[in-house]
């Protein structure tokens, strides 16, 4: 039986708690305060980061862990006794991590397989899940099989509660426009193969919940659910509290990472699920 | 005794160039009425005049055919159909479209007009505009139309082979049928008025009559209006030379006033002229060039006692229209092949980035009656390179031209009946360009009620309507369009609205001030609002649009 290691980053978002379990590799992203780096998650709870951000005097800037980062990594899991690596990663259109880590794995011919999740945080999070649960009994091509498979069934959608940082961080094109007019604009968006897609707005928080909840019923069977928010812990529990969904297991709720709030702002929710 | 005399007009063959005439005399004689027509309006709210609306689309059918040398009679009105249905503007004006097509429709290649294919072709006209209603209402236009094309069979079936003397009848039967409008039409009765659309169709068949007979069409002379009716709101897009001034006089004259000698002078004065009355008080309207700016206010002078004299420069307000307008210009959401682009209706510069900032790719401006013509709406259905489309007509009055521009292009419309900014703004918030084309139509559909409407305006005339007491000039409110009151204040209607829709149980309360109230008004209202609503979000936006001082969202 062949040994297979899972590694991602730290966009992926899984509890730390099945991190330690599944012994899962996460790769800390940085973010830049200033002209501090910071590691993700290192240093300052992302409690506290949220809480700073609308006050922070020069806008956060993220950057991906080296290919040397990658590359120091995989050789190190290759000498522990893995024959295969799994690196699963956020979404190359987002995020040059993706890229980052095909760089490194050339080095190792076809032992390290880059996968593209063309999600983010827990749609990225059930990916990595899923390999790690049956790294411990499946092939490699089983696991490719059922990543290509999971990735279809993830459904990642959000409500931001503002425009500002994801027309700030630049990377979104039609959001642009959309600044400076209304005031009270909260932008809703969905994570559809690898991009990030206008569901539209709403203009109160009250609407906009109801809309998540609306859809997490519309979804048909839902596996796995994870309800994401930027320091709106209270607003995400209240949604798991209204659902009624039957799911294998209790949702997780994900104060998500800085690297992906830094664009998103304090106080965005939304929901991760896979459908049957 | 000079035994030479000219041939009226109405002896001469009726072929396509003799039509050519027709429409030109219908549309100069409806022109010169228009104001009456608009006066009608039931609403007291100050868009979507008819008399304009339907002047326009008669315009662009005019247009289509003033250097068409056709003789053919049937195809000139298929011309006359195309163009009309190009340039309709207003419900009113697209059933005037409705009822060309169906004229022309029934005339085919007809060289000369005949009375047979005449009443043929008024009754088809008839089926055709009832045809394009969802809901025909008795008492409207149609009503009309229908009694014309009764007419005209019963003139036929009983011998008359002049196709004058049944357009003569059709005209007499217009006229009973417009008066006989209130009773069929509870609305126009409790307002004191006969239908508007009804009244502009007569008058450009009484304009083809009176031109047959070689009567003149450009002065009104006999009919002075109410004062209400005048409405001088510049909306003028182009100045022609002589235009320099506006120039308005209220006066009372000394003795009763000799209305054919006073249009006479005033006429070498200037343009545009107006003339309203109301309790021996006068209001005169006229455009003059400079060296004659004070000619009209003399010449009143001489009639009697001058009470008010307003003058205003029309060259440099149309300067710093084109100013305004240059320095606006939207950036429209980028759409690309197989997305979903909406088109929305804009009454104002603000709305209208608004609606862009919010996703829409093109904007439709409403033009000097607020409403855009179908053509007008076409062009923006082509222009997009994108054939799934939706289209936001924020107006009730729009409704029907959107729904007309859908069926002329081949790309996939869908139209959603919006009736008010707000509920546009709600419906394009649930804009997902790369989802399902059917379901984003259906939550537009759904979300547009999502909103309550607020809409403040000044009434244009005094009316009962709904139980609702409105005097010309006071300010009143329409919640969800309806009318529920009139006001002394713009702040006490603004308080009005809030109250009737129950702001205090919603979120947010979005004001969009338009361009005919100050921004310190504003900013006052919007404090007295924020300490009346200390729960609620107050967003403040400037609107730009003309005649509504407040259009209101809360949700």
């Amino acid at each position: 039986m062949e040994r297979i290691a899972i590694v991602t980053d730290s966009t992926a978002d899984i509890p730390e708690e099945l991190v330690a379990q599944y012994h899962i590799q996460v790769v800390p992203n940085l973010i830049m305060i200033g002209n501090n780096s910071v590691e993700d998650g290192k240093g300052m709870t992302r409690k506290e980061f949220y809480e700073s951000l609308p006050g922070m005097k020069f806008f956060p800037t993220t950057a991906t862990a080296s290919s040397g980062t990658y590359q120091v990594l995989y050789k190190k899991l290759f000498q522990e006794g893995f024959q295969h690596i799994f690196s699963i990663h956020a979404s190359s259109i987002l995020s040059g991590i993706y890229n980052a880590a095909c760089v490194a794995a050339q080095a190792f011919d076809d032992r390290v397989h880059v996968i593209d999740s063309r999600n983010v945080s827990m749609g990225l999070g059930f990916q990595v899940l899923m390999a790690a649960e049956a790294a411990i009994s499946e092939p490699v091509e089983n696991i490719l099989a059922l990543l290509d498979d999971a990735r279809k069934r993830i459904k990642l959608v959000a409500m931001l509660d503002t425009l500002e940082y994801v027309h700030r961080s630049g990377r979104i094109s039609w959001a642009k426009a959309r600044l400076g007019e209304l005031l009270s604009i909260k932008p809703l968006v969905e994570i559809r193969e690898g991009q990030v897609l206008s569901l539209g707005e709403t203009r109160t928080r009250h609407r906009g919940i109801n809309y998540l909840i609306g859809l997490m019923h519309k979804l048909g069977r839902i596996e796995r659910l994870a309800i994401l928010h930027t320091n709106a812990e209270a607003d995400a529990r209240a949604i798991v509290d209204t659902i009624k969904l039957e799911i294998r297991s209790q949702p997780y709720l994900v104060n998500v990472t800085t690297v992906i709030g830094t664009h998103a702002g304090p106080n965005a929710l939304g929901f991760a699920a896979v459908v049957s | 005794m000079n035994p030479k005399r000219t041939q009226l007009f109405r002896e001469l063959p009726l072929d396509g160039q003799a039509l050519k005439r027709l429409i030109e005399a219908g549309l100069t004689w409806l022109r010169t009425n228009q104001q009456i027509v608009n006066s009608l309006n039931v609403f007291p709210v100050p868009d979507g005049d008819t008399g304009t609306n339907m002047a326009l689309t008669m315009q662009a059918a005019l247009d289509e055919i003033s250097n068409s040398p056709e003789r053919n009679f049937g195809k000139m009105a298929h011309a006359v159909a195309h163009g009309a249905l190009m340039g309709a503007r207003g419900n009113s004006g697209v059933i005037l479209s409705q009822l060309w097509r169906g004229f022309a429709r029934a005339l085919d290649s007809q060289e000369i007009l005949d009375s047979a294919s005449l009443a043929q072709a008024f009754a088809v006209a008839r089926d055709t505009a009832y045809k394009g209603v969802v809901r025909p209402v008795e008492g409207t236009i149609l009503t009309v139309s229908k009694d014309i094309a009764t007419a005209a069979e019963k003139e036929v079936a009983s011998g008359q082979s002049d196709p004058w003397i049944i357009l003569q009848k059709v005209v007499e039967e217009a006229d009973a049928s417009v008066q006989r409008t209130p009773d069929l039409l509870p609305v126009l009765k409790d307002a004191g008025v006969v239908d508007s659309g009804g009244k502009g169709l007569f008058f450009i068949l009484e304009g083809m009559v009176r031109y047959g007979n070689g009567l003149p069409l450009d002065t009104a002379i006999t009919t002075v209006q109410p004062l209400a009716a005048l409405n001088f709101e510049n909306t003028m897009e182009t100045i022609e030379p002589g235009q320099d001034f506006e120039v308005v006089v209220d006066f009372r004259p000394d003795h009763a006033l000799e209305l054919e000698t006073f249009y006479k002078n005033l006429q070498e004065m200037g343009t545009s002229i107006q003339v309203g009355e109301g309790d021996g008080m006068y209001r005169m309207h006229i455009h003059v060039p400079t060296d004659k700016l004070y000619d009209p206010i003399h010449y009143t002078r001489s009639l009697g006692t001058i009470t008010k004299v307003a003058i205003e420069n029309l060259v440099a307000q149309m300067e710093e229209i084109e100013a305004a307008k240059g320095g606006s210009r939207l950036t429209m959401a980028p759409v690309e092949q197989g997305q979903i682009a909406v088109v929305a209706i804009s009454p104002g510069v603000g709305i209208s980035r608004v609606f862009a900032s919010l996703g829409a790719a093109a904007i439709v401006e409403g033009g000097q009656t607020m409403n855009p013509s179908t053509q007008e709406i076409l062009n923006a259905f082509e222009n997009l390179p994108t054939d799934k489309i939706i289209i936001l007509p924020n107006n009730k009055n729009i409704i029907l031209a959107a729904q007309a521009a859908a069926e002329l292009t081949v790309k996939h419309v869908a139209v959603i009946p919006t009736r008010t900014i707000p509920q546009g703004l709600a419906a394009l918030m649930r804009l997902a360009p790369e989802s399902d084309f059917d379901e984003v139509a259906s939550e537009m559909t759904s979300a547009m009620d999502s909103v309550e409407s607020g809409e403040i305006t000044t009434a244009t005339r005094t009316v009962e309507i709904d139980g609702v007491q409105v005097n010309e000039g006071e300010t009143i409110v329409l919640h969800n369009g309806k009318l529920i009151l009139a006001a002394k204040t713009v702040e006490e209607a603004c308080l009005g609205l809030l109250k009737s829709a129950q702001a205090d149980q919603f979120e947010l309360i979005s004001l969009f001030y338009g361009e005919n109230i100050s921004r310190s008004e504003v900013n006052r209202i919007a404090d007295v609002i924020r300490q009346k609503y200390p729960e609620q979000e107050i967003e403040v936006k400037e609107g730009g649009q003309p005649h509504y001082q407040f259009i209101i969202s809360i949700e």
